[in-house]
């Protein structure tokens, strides 16, 4: 296991190498660059910028600028943010722990909504709960991320107002409130959000675990399992439900690109304060270093996702385990 | 609100009005409540040398105070209609060459030290030096120093005398506490904590920044110019306009500064809401690139015509072009100006619209189609030009496809570019276009015309004028408006230069769109200044018949 785990923290660090520099590349290559907008402001003198740019080394080669930022990232330094003034590290540890508690409650109720709605639809195959969560799984698959937050958002300001519609707490009250209160204002301000990304994901769950489950009925096992007598529902969850967990455990991998995509939005729509939030921005802004930076996080949680999964197919799946 | 949240609210409004009841002389002052504004972005800073974008100017202008104020006139020639703010009295040298600005003695900085004249003289320093960076250096260079006589004077001299000394020495600066930023220099300016936890004079005191959420006002009540009719003011952050409005809309927020048109007749569907319309200091238009963007040396092959020019200005029904976009929350523009300018006028002769006189004028230059395609041609060249327009800017399309559709009526084809914003300023600043739909958003003062339309501005490279037109007739009047001692005077050269670039038509000016802010009824404004809508919350109240749980909910200071 030791060496299996090297060699994909191995593999993993090197495919963050190639995206951090793909990305620093991609974005220096786009037209404008930080202090564009500041064109826009004809108060603003030439001096003034090439100050900027010079204060910000943004004046030297881009392959000198390349060095100079691997070199400050091995030293733990993600420079420091153009369009927030204030040091990427500062920046992303405000951002982050905001998009992790989202992703986890969206990969949580996702998970859960979807591994139920697959279970619920191959114990009622080709009925109408099948159908109709059939229907919804294919709907909330196919509509739009920015679309459903806006409907959930709309939805829950006018017609079922009791859930905060914005932002991570009470701008007015938080700081009145004692702490199971703030902990209870924290949680009521993550429902929409959460619940706009379980919905999205869910479908994806969903799904591939109604497939999986599908085709894990007809095995031996699960016939042995019947004529001795074990009752259907026992079948299900027992004996599938296990082994059909294992194509599943892979969409954690692929969760953590997808969520941090959807949350992306989410976090536009909500006013969420996380990471999605902040590469909006600094695409929008061309914040260089902000943005390579949130790059390179988002690539390690990828990478980090499918090492988990890995690990968790290997300990579910033992003949996995002797391939190696 | 949920049924949970409003049970524990209730110990906490008990618990605030208990707090509040010691207050009794401020309640009597009707004093109290909570404004909550919808922005679309944190601020960038708040030390304000180093902030430009609206939500940093909020804060830092309620923060923070600037010797004297621009008054609602918007005059920006000598002294007249100023207001006394740290400076409560001003006296100016025989000579005009020096105006020593007498302090409020009373005036405190938000940490209880007294506020002195070496914080103005070391606030100026910071301003200009370059090593600071600050963007507004430029407008404070008239400047030549600032001495101290006493310990409540500071003296501004000048380099020359000019009708916008006073503008220039008051307008840029806010005064900065010198014993909290001393030693503070260059770039370590941006991550002193200063420039996240403001330490103003302003009527308002800073709280908290929570990135990304929300930025905390409280009322400043022992301030020297009295405490302000709220207790708080929370600017909570809503990247998407969508969202922003939905929380305004849904009563989570009091206030949304800028609203589209398009979104009016929703706004007038909430009852409990009211929309504040005022004029703005935004115009946009079709610029013109009147150099070959290729090789500069030459003139544009269709924009270097003056007459070609002035067929395309008449071809195109403005007045339909704007109600079209805005709706009646524009007004036709009248040039590169605007009508809050007191120095404008708006009886300025236009070119009208006339598409027969234009295909006239398009004949007679020789501009025919001759192969029957519904394109003009010339010498085997198509009457035909790019037309860039940021994609951020649902009006500028808008403005842009009916252009487009207009100028197709009398034979010339427009192929109309989208372009995200980075790349369009990219495109604009390096001249590489034919006909851009831009816009200014321009400054309390018009001096700003010099770098957009003068050529200064067009030979300088970091001059706006990005279309490069030149005209000395124009350059000479807008020297003698800047440099007038007169109202009349200056507002009778304003006319004639405009007049003379109106009818070079460097530009096709489109629309004067108008400040549209949503604000909750029970909110009381005291006036929305063009330059700066917020100028005047510290005069704003909420009646304590109308206060909601959250005006009651903020502590007492």
């Amino acid at each position: 296991m030791g060496v299996f785990l090297a060699r994909r923290i191995a593999q993993g660090l090197v495919v963050v190498g190639l995206v951090a520099t793909i990305v620093f590349l991609l974005i220096h290559a786009a037209p404008g660059d930080p202090f564009s907008a500041s064109m826009d402001n004809p108060s603003i003198s030439d001096a003034v910028r090439a100050s900027w740019r010079r204060a910000y080394g943004l004046d030297r080669p881009l392959t000198e600028q390349y060095a100079r930022y691997v070199v400050s990232v091995f030293r733990g330094d993600l420079g420091f943010s153009f369009s927030l003034q204030r040091p990427v590290v500062s920046a992303l540890g405000d951002a982050l722990p905001n998009t992790l508690l989202l992703m986890a409650a969206g990969l949580i109720g996702g998970f859960a909504a979807g591994v139920g709605a697959a279970v619920t639809q191959v114990r009622r195959r080709g009925g109408a709960a099948d159908r109709i969560l059939g229907g919804l799984s294919l709907t909330f698959f196919s509509v739009p991320d920015f679309w459903l937050a806006l409907i959930i958002l709309v939805a829950f300001a006018y017609w079922i107002p009791i859930f905060p519609i914005g932002g991570a707490a009470d701008p007015v009250m938080y700081d009145m409130l004692g702490t199971g209160a703030r902990l209870l204002d924290r949680l009521e301000h993550l429902v929409l959000p959460a619940l706009t990304l379980t919905l999205l994901y869910f479908p994806l769950i969903a799904r591939h675990q109604r497939a999986a489950l599908l085709d894990a009925i007809p095995s031996d096992y699960v016939t042995t399992a019947r004529a001795k007598g074990v009752p259907e529902s026992a079948v299900i969850n027992r004996h599938v439900l296990r082994n059909a967990l294992l194509p599943v455990i892979t969409l954690l991998g692929v969760a953590f690109p997808a969520l941090l995509t959807g949350a992306v939005f989410v976090e536009k729509v909500f006013s969420w304060p996380g990471m999605g939030l902040l590469i909006v921005n600094a695409i929008q802004s061309r914040d260089y270093p902000l943005l390579v930076a949130s790059v390179i996080l988002a690539s390690v949680f990828v990478v980090i996702g499918s090492i988990i999964a890995d690990v968790l197919y290997r300990w579910l799946d033992p003949r996995m385990r002797d391939e190696l | 609100m949920s049924a949970m949240r409003q049970a524990l609210a209730i110990p906490v409004l008990l618990f605030a009005v208990g707090a509040c009841s010691g207050n009794s002389r401020d309640r009597a002052d009707n004093a109290g409540g909570t404004l909550v504004i919808s922005v679309g972005g944190d601020p960038e800073s708040l030390l304000p040398p180093l902030s430009s974008t609206v939500p940093s100017k909020i804060i830092g202008d309620l923060v923070y105070d600037r010797l004297a104020e621009i008054g609602d006139s918007m005059n920006t020639v000598g002294d007249a209609g100023f207001r006394p703010r740290l400076a409560k009295s001003w006296t100016w040298a025989n000579d005009s060459m020096s105006i020593a600005f007498h302090l409020d003695s009373s005036a405190r900085w938000h940490d209880g030290v007294p506020v002195r004249s070496g914080d103005v003289r070391f606030t100026y320093h910071l301003y200009s030096d370059s090593t600071t960076g600050s963007p507004f250096a430029a407008s404070i260079a008239s400047i030549d120093s600032v001495t101290t006589p006493d310990s409540v004077t500071a003296a501004f001299w000048f380099h020359a005398r000019s009708p916008m000394q006073f503008y220039d020495a008051v307008n840029t600066m806010s005064i900065l506490p010198a014993h909290a930023l001393e030693g503070v220099r260059g770039t370590a300016l941006r991550t002193s904590a200063i420039a996240r936890a403001p330490i103003g004079t302003g009527r308002f005191r800073f709280v908290r920044w929570s990135a990304g959420q929300s930025i905390q006002l409280a009322a400043d009540t022992t301030n020297y110019r009295g405490r302000p009719g709220l207790d708080r003011v929370i600017m909570t952050i809503a990247p998407d306009f969508n969202a922003a409005l939905t929380r305004v809309l849904g009563g989570e927020a009091d206030m949304l500064e800028q609203v589209p048109a398009t979104s009016l007749a929703e706004l007038a569907r909430d009852t409990s809401l009211r929309a504040e319309l005022t004029p703005g200091l935004d115009y946009n238009f079709i610029q013109f690139n009147l150099r070959d963007p290729k090789r500069r040396s030459r003139p544009h092959s269709l924009f270097g015509d003056r007459e070609l020019r002035r067929a395309l200005t008449r071809a195109l029904d403005r007045r339909r072009i704007v109600q079209n976009a805005y709706d009646s929350l524009a007004s036709v523009a009248i040039g590169p100006t605007v009508r809050a300018y007191p120095t404008t006028d708006t009886t300025l002769r236009q070119l009208p619209f006339s598409p027969d006189a234009a295909r006239k004028t398009l004949d007679s230059l020789g501009w025919k189609d001759s192969d029957g395609d519904g394109v003009r041609d010339r010498s085997g060249t198509k009457l035909k030009f790019n037309l860039a327009v940021p994609g951020s800017s649902k009006a500028r399309n808008t403005m842009a496809v009916l252009a487009q559709e207009q100028l197709r009526q009398i034979g010339v084809k427009v192929n109309i570019e989208q372009l995200d914003f980075a790349a369009f300023i990219d495109r604009e600043t390096r001249r590489d276009f034919d006909a851009v739909v831009g816009g200014w958003h321009v400054e309390a003062s018009p001096g700003g015309i010099r770098q957009t339309w003068g050529t200064p501005g067009s030979r300088a490279t970091s001059g706006s004028n990005y279309g490069s037109y030149e005209n000395p007739a124009f350059d000479a009047q807008v020297d003698s408006a800047l440099s007038a001692g007169s109202f009349g005077s200056r507002r009778a050269h304003f006319t004639s230069a405009y007049q003379a670039i109106i009818d070079d038509a460097p530009a096709i000016w489109l629309a004067e769109p108008k400040r549209i802010v949503a604000v909750h009824k029970r909110i009381v404004m005291t006036g929305l200044r063009p330059d700066a809508w917020w100028a005047n919350i510290a005069e704003w109240t909420i009646p304590a018949d109308k206060r909601i749980a959250r005006d009651h909910a903020a502590p007492a200071r």
